[in-house]
This record gives C-alpha cells, sequence and structure tokens, in this order.
C-alpha cells in the first residue's frame, strides 16, 4: 500500500485533548530565543507558532497510518499557513484534527497537504494550521 | 489607518545564531525528534547535505520580527511561509546566522500584512512570508481577549 491521489479527504479520529502549560509555553519561546514579557509570569499566552505543537501528534496520525506507507525522516516540510482565531493561552485545553487536503504524487515523491483543525473541547475554532509536506519515496543514493 | 505605519515600513531586523543545540532544544520544545535535525550520518542518509534546522524553528523565530514589533503576539491573526531552502547549521559553537526582516506590504484599516525576509548563507531560506496583524486600538471594556475596535 502506499499513498494516493484518492486519499484527499482522509479525516483522522481527533487527538486527546492537550492541556497548554505555562512550563510548555515558556521552554517553547526559549527555544525560539524570545524573551516576549506576554510568554511568560503567570498566565502567558503561547507563541503564535506553538500551534505546531498541537498539531504534531496530528500530523503523525498522517505520518504513521500504515496505508499511506510513508517514513517520517523521509518528510519535509514545503510550507505552512496558519489562521488565528483565538490565541492560546496556558491552562487552554484544546483538540487537534487532521484531514488530508490533497496528494500529489510524482515520481519518487508525493506532496501531502493537510489541514489540523485545533479546537476547544466544544468546537470553538481556535486555529487552522495548513500545511504541506513533501515525502520522498525512494532512497537516497 | 494606523498612525506611523505605511506601505513600505521597515520593521527593526533581528539575527539570529541557529546551533545544533538550538536545535536539540527545538526538538524537545516541539516534539518533532526527526534525526534529519541532530544527525549528520542520519541528514546525509536521507540525501541532505548535512543537519539542517526545523523549518518551523525558523518560522517561528521570524515571527520575532512582526511580535518584537507589535508588543502583543495576540495580534498575529494569520502567518504562512514556503520552506524554500534548507538551513544547514554545522557543528560547533558557531553554527550559522539567519537574518530576519520585515516591511509593511499592504493596510486595510487597523489590518497590516508584512512580509517578512528570511536569509541564511547568502541565501533566502523562507518565500512568500506574510503575517498579517491587527493593529486595531484594543478597548478595555469590549476586550474579550481578541476583540478590537474597528
Amino acid at each position: 500500500m502506499a499513498i494516493t491521489e484518492a486519499h484527499a479527504g482522509r479525516r483522522y479520529p481527533p487527538c486527546d485533548p492537550y492541556q497548554v502549560s505555562a512550563a510548555k509555553i515558556s521552554e517553547f519561546a526559549t527555544a525560539l530565543g524570545d524573551d516576549n514579557p506576554r510568554y511568560r509570569g503567570d498566565s502567558p499566552m503561547a507563541p503564535p507558532t506553538f500551534a505546531a505543537v498541537i498539531s504534531a501528534p496530528a500530523w503523525n496520525q498522517v505520518f504513521s497510518d500504515p496505508e499511506l506507507d510513508l517514513s517520517r525522516e523521509r518528510i519535509l516540510h514545503g510550507d505552512q499557513r496558519f489562521i488565528f482565531m483565538r490565541p492560546l493561552h496556558a491552562g487552554d485545553v484544546v483538540i487537534a484534527t487532521v484531514t488530508i487536503d490533497k496528494v500529489r504524487v510524482r515520481s519518487g515523491s508525493e506532496l501531502i497537504s493537510a489541514t489540523v483543525d485545533i479546537t476547544s473541547r466544544e468546537g470553538e475554532p481556535g486555529c487552522s494550521a495548513q500545511a504541506t509536506f513533501a515525502h520522498a519515496r525512494e532512497a537516497a543514493a | 489607518m494606523v498612525d506611523g505605519v505605511e506601505i513600505g515600513t521597515s520593521l527593526p531586523a533581528l539575527t539570529v545564531r541557529f546551533t545544533r543545540e538550538r536545535l536539540v532544544r527545538y526538538a524537545g520544545a516541539s516534539t518533532d525528534f526527526n534525526p534529519i535535525h541532530y544527525s549528520e550520518h542520519f541528514a546525509r542518509r536521507v540525501g541532505l547535505p548535512g543537519v539542517i534546522a526545523h523549518g518551523m524553528l525558523t518560522m517561528g523565530t521570524a515571527l520575532r520580527v512582526v511580535t518584537n514589533w507589535v508588543g502583543d503576539p495576540s495580534r498575529v491573526i494569520s502567518y504562512a511561509v514556503r520552506f524554500t531552502r534548507p538551513v544547514l547549521v554545522p557543528d560547533g559553537a558557531d553554527g550559522v546566522e539567519v537574518e530576519f526582516g520585515g516591511t509593511v506590504s499592504a493596510i486595510d484599516g487597523s489590518l497590516v500584512t508584512v512580509n517578512i525576509e528570511a536569509v541564511s548563507d547568502g541565501q533566502k531560506v523562507l518565500g512568500a512570508a506574510r503575517a498579517e496583524v491587527d493593529l486595531g486600538v484594543r478597548v478595555p471594556h469590549l476586550d474579550h481577549g481578541t476583540s478590537y475596535a474597528p
């Protein structure tokens, strides 16, 4: 089995609820070298691209789907778009759900476009994270 | 319109050194443990010239140009990039420098679009990098977290 263009539209079950913590926000901001005071203190907000942390388990659902036969280390991030409806703060609990939007098969590689919807438990939208990944099918010489 | 902001306004530039230590930190913080971001041998085996930075590290760092400028990161309402070239990060304390800049490219009421540039080793590493921010005046009694006066 391998990924095909017919996998467009495939939607995965919602990931487990993710609770945003002040410690993880601080760790993430430090990794970006970002000392913005809004990411620190008692009630920090998360850096906008923290959405990638929440998206990671959703992306991994796609990358590890046995039917798609992908190899994680041969996947490169091609593009990324975030639309932010609501900033994330420490204490927020959010749920990520991923859908494959489009697959383009080329010789030896595939381009996979997928959207992660990040919502509250009640389904209120927080962020839409749209990405394209390139997967190299053949081993490099 | 927002006072003092016009099309062509340059945002303060930012130069950041990417080292292997930073990649390891970002791997842990982001939970992206793809070995192409820390193992030379592994990166070469999959056809890369060496260890490369996480695209999301470059994207997240580039947005600092915008969030440093607006102060309040919750004003960012969209952000998109294409990862056009990998950022090679050599071993050793020097790593590689990445230079980031931003220019206002569109204004629509209080919505301001910033085009972002990221250059490493003389080459652009992000394409079509754009962030949209809402610079509307925040009115405390109307503030529900994301609501801004028109």
